[in-house]
């Protein structure tokens, strides 16, 4: 097998959580409140609760001959031109989804942090320590994760605590203002953005040393990052209020200036950053990873590395040319993006489910073990 | 054409054997001549082989009036205890020997006499025999005595190491306040001792092997057998055979030669000179490597916690030493981000700071002429020069350098206009943070990073800082010390590792060893609570 490392199911919740929690947090909000107004919350909920189910689906690919990862299992269920062909539409998703974050991040530094410095630069630098985990395999990216997860958790804590002082509660009144129809456009983002890219975590998922609570960590990861995700759109529209949100690219980052207290802590809005930062280089990062695999696998390579520089190189001239600007991507978001990942976050699971009950595939087929001792 | 196949085939046979033939007096290594029966033949061969070198003394005496039986002692000089040389070999030898009374004739049969030396003349404890060249050269030269006689084909090895050594005194690095004043000497076999001494159990092991072709160094391992984790045990072994060099001069020598990654600024074999370091890095399952000729034992396998801790935190209670180990982080944060942190925001982040700060700072800066980088480097370069100086100048001159570092470094420097009071303080609180890591090794990596993120900081701000943070975590979380992840228990986290890394719970309930490094991590014994004396 192509990754010979093991994960234990307390790192894979790790990366499930941040992958969630990373550019949702930052972007979501916005996209919610402009479809459902100061009902983003209830949205939010919707939302999530719906991506969990589409979790609970994954889990279900996942313990399906739990020794292959994602691209594996395509090839096994459809035979193997039909799975490689659909395996590339999926390498093709995951790599589009990895220069989407890249563009993110690119966008929000120079917008936020560097205006002075050219967009490739900041994206080049941040990619270079990606492909640096990249290329030192699973095993020290989860390490990785574990060992900075306390500090997202804490500085994510820092912001829950110190904002109830701003918060107006005439923010989210009326509730239901608009009816049900704008609550469950604005849940469609939450069910596109975050929770259907979470397929591509089948990836990783035959490098997890136990399957059932590989299953177990998945969904309570998707939990935790998706009540994360209520908690921020509550305190957004508590504080902003719906208006100023959904014109705020980055309501978040907005929330964390507001703080202070004492007119001693304030201005802790790099926290926020810090927070995103970390977060958004998991998700890139596990994006990327599994476009490398993935393609490595389909081109039957014996290892991936070697694919990972020129995989980069493409994936900063695209993410440049994917939209021309901020406002192109954020009116992309809403409109398209809920159908696109549709077909590879429902309609090709739905049809891995059904083609493998057809064929009556099993899982018994033995394929070889990787050793590896999960830490 | 044939025919010159057979002569080609001649000539290259004359060429390898005159190669072997080169040097007739020089024995090569691993060459096991058995020893001549005649005792100046011996001595020629050994005179011979050693170059005549006038350290080798050759003590020729007869023991028997009648017979002419004569018997050589051969020491290196310097290496061997002559005092008992004198008292346990020569004086039964030559008088007490002839006064002694034998069961049969033992001056007509030289293989007999030399039997009966070893059984009843010699009141010493340590004696073997010795048969060949190869022995008999490596035992004078490791300080032993060796008595061969004319007429026998082999010889007694008489255990008489003595020469003068610094003994127990304090270790110089890694001081405590309370806690053992012992460290570690240059001879193995007072380390051995002080570490036994310290640990009465009979399953502390001790495996010896010789490494070096050359300087024949004895590099020993002690483990706990039951508490050790054999694999890494077998790692061990494996690595310490692999090595194949000519010297082994100090314990830096094996600990380059064996350890996971040579590529990376993070040592990943722990050293000390605390004899108790040692003994309580045995009761956790690790193992020790002592190494002759240096007080610097190694420590296997080696986590990054463990370069933050001292020993001196098992000793002083425990809020105390949470207290000071918190102190270490943030100590460990501050020597590797201050520079890096004050880069950033003066260059890029100024809103970052309360407004009234930022207008000193930017007054302090008017006259520099350099950015933040430049400045910090320059100081930082300059301090880091003072400290090397520090340790290789001669003692007597210390006061003048440091009187004159302080003034380049502090007041005057920023009088000339050349860097900002502010950097001053940043520079000096970086460096006197470095010195509150415990270990030497681990300051000198922080030392390392702390220039490249720098680097970072002064092209990309706090984004730079931050992705050169992550790329440093994930470097470390690469590593592993024989086998062991380096990060554990942060990397792979393991919740009941952490009584004993960033905090140590009491003492009592302190219950079971690391989960990665011990091989059953059975528990260390049940502590109850100490009970107070009950009141009347």
């Amino acid at each position: 097998m192509i990754e010979r490392g093991k994960i234990n199911d307390n790192q894979f919740r790790v990366l499930v959580i941040l992958f969630i929690f990373g550019p949702a947090v930052l972007l979501e909000t916005s996209l919610l409140a402009a479809a459902a107004k100061q009902d983003a919350w209830i949205s939010a909920v919707v939302g999530v609760g719906i991506g969990l189910l589409i979790v609970w689906l994954y889990t279900k690919i996942g313990s399906k001959f739990p020794e292959r990862n994602l691209f594996e299992k395509l090839e096994y269920v459809f035979g193997k031109w039909i799975g490689k062909i659909v395996s590339l539409l999926f390498f093709f998703f995951f790599f589009q989804l990895a220069a989407h974050i890249l563009r993110n991040i690119g966008d929000f530094v120079t917008v936020h942090i560097m205006p002075e410095t050219p967009i490739h630069f900041v994206e080049i630098i941040f990619l270079c320590i990606v492909i640096m985990g990249v290329r030192l395999g699973l095993e020290p990216i989860a390490r990785t994760g574990e060992i900075l997860f306390p500090w997202v958790i804490f500085f994510f804590f820092i912001m829950i605590v110190s904002l109830p002082p701003e918060f107006k509660i005439e923010n989210i009144k009326p509730v239901f203002e608009g009816g049900i129809k704008p609550i469950l456009k604005g849940s469609t983002t939450v069910i596109a953005f975050p929770f259907m890219e979470s397929i591509l975590f089948l990836m990783i998922y035959p490098y997890v040393n136990k399957i059932k609570e590989a299953n177990k960590a998945f969904f309570t990861g998707a939990l935790i990052g998706g009540g994360v995700l209520i908690l921020i759109s509550v305190y957004t529209i508590l504080v902003l209020g719906a208006d100023f949100t959904a014109r705020n690219v980055y309501p978040s980052y907005a929330l964390a200036k507001k703080i202070n207290i004492a007119d001693f802590f304030q201005r802790i809005e790099a926290i926020v950053a810090g927070m995103w930062f970390i977060s958004i280089f998991y998700k890139l990062t596990i994006c990327f990873y599994a476009s490398t695999v993935g393609l490595a696998q389909i081109l039957n390579l014996k290892e991936y590395r070697s694919l990972t520089l020129p995989l980069g190189m493409i994936m900063v001239v695209l993410s440049i040319i994917i939209s021309p600007s901020m406002a192109e991507f954020m009116s992309y978001l809403p409109k398209y993006e809920f159908p696109f990942n549709l077909t590879f976050g429902l309609f090709f699971p739905l049809l891995f489910l059904v083609v493998a009950k057809i064929r009556k595939k099993t899982g018994k087929e033995p394929m070889n073990q990787t050793k590896g001792d999960g830490l | 054409m044939e025919i010159i196949l057979v002569k080609f085939k001649k000539t290259i046979k004359k060429l390898l054997k005159s190669e072997s033939t080169a040097h007739p007096g020089v024995t090569k290594i691993g060459d096991t001549k058995p020893l001549k029966t005649r005792l100046h033949e011996n001595i020629q061969f050994i005179k011979e082989n050693l170059g005549n070198s006038s350290d080798l003394i050759i003590r020729e005496i007869r023991i028997s009036k009648k017979n002419n039986i004569k018997l050589a002692i051969f020491y290196t000089d310097g290496l061997a205890d002559t005092q008992s040389l004198n008292n346990f070999v020569l004086e039964p030898l030559m008088l007490e020997m002839r006064k002694m009374e034998f069961d049969q004739d033992i001056y007509s049969n030289p293989n007999v006499a030399l039997q009966l030396m070893k059984d009843e003349v010699l009141t010493v404890s340590g004696i073997t025999d010795v048969v060949d060249f190869d022995t008999l050269l490596t035992t004078i030269l490791e300080g032993d005595i060796v008595i061969l006689m004319d007429g026998s084909a082999w010889g007694l090895k008489v255990g008489m190491r003595g020469w003068e050594d610094r003994g127990v005194q304090e270790p110089s690095a890694q001081t405590v306040i309370r806690g053992p004043k012992e460290g570690f000497s240059e001879s193995i076999r007072t380390n051995t001792a002080l570490i036994r001494r310290r640990i009465k159990d009979p399953n502390l092991w001790l495996e010896t092997k010789q490494i070096g072709e050359r300087t024949k160094t004895d590099v020993a391992l002690m483990f706990i057998k039951g508490i050790v984790n054999d694999k890494v045990l077998d790692e061990v072994h494996k690595r310490l055979d692999r090595i194949n060099i000519d010297g082994i001069l100090e314990s830096g020598y094996i600990e380059e030669l064996i350890q996971d990654e040579t590529y990376t600024p993070f040592p990943t074999v722990y050293n000390t000179e605390r004899p108790d370091a040692i003994a309580a890095g045995l009761l956790e399952g690790r193992i020790a490597i002592l190494v002759d000729g240096t007080p610097f034992v190694l420590l296997v396998p080696a986590l990054f916690g463990q370069f933050l801790q001292s020993s001196e935190d098992y000793y002083q209670r425990w809020d105390i030493s949470n207290l000071i180990r918190l102190l270490r982080y943030i100590a460990l944060a501050i020597s590797l981000l201050g520079p890096s942190l004050y880069i950033a925001v003066t260059t890029f982040h100024q809103e970052m700071l309360p407004t009234p700060l930022l207008i000193s700072l930017a007054a302090q800066r008017e006259g520099v002429p350099f950015p933040a980088f430049v400045e910090a480097l320059l100081m930082e370069v300059t301090f880091e020069i003072l400290r090397e100086a520090g340790v290789r100048m001669p003692r007597a001159i210390g006061q003048a350098v440091s009187i004159v570092g302080a003034l380049v470094i502090g007041q005057a420097a920023v009088e000339a206009g050349i860097v900002s009071a502010a950097m001053v303080i940043v520079v000096a609180i970086t460096a006197i943070s470095s010195f509150v890591i415990p270990s030497f090794n681990m300051a000198i990596s922080i030392r390392i990073l702390r220039f490249g993120l720098m680097g970072f900081a002064a092209s990309f701000g706090l984004l730079g800082v931050t992705l050169g943070l992550i790329a440093i975590l994930l470097h470390m979380s690469s590593l592993r010390s024989f086998g062991v992840p380096y990060m554990s228990p942060f990397g792979p986290f393991n919740p009941s590792d952490q009584k004993d890394m960033i905090f140590r719970v009491p003492i009592g309930k302190m219950l079971t060893r690391p989960h990665l490094i011990s091989q059953k991590n059975e528990t260390r014994g049940q502590n109850e609570p100490a009970s107070k004396p009950e009141r009347e």
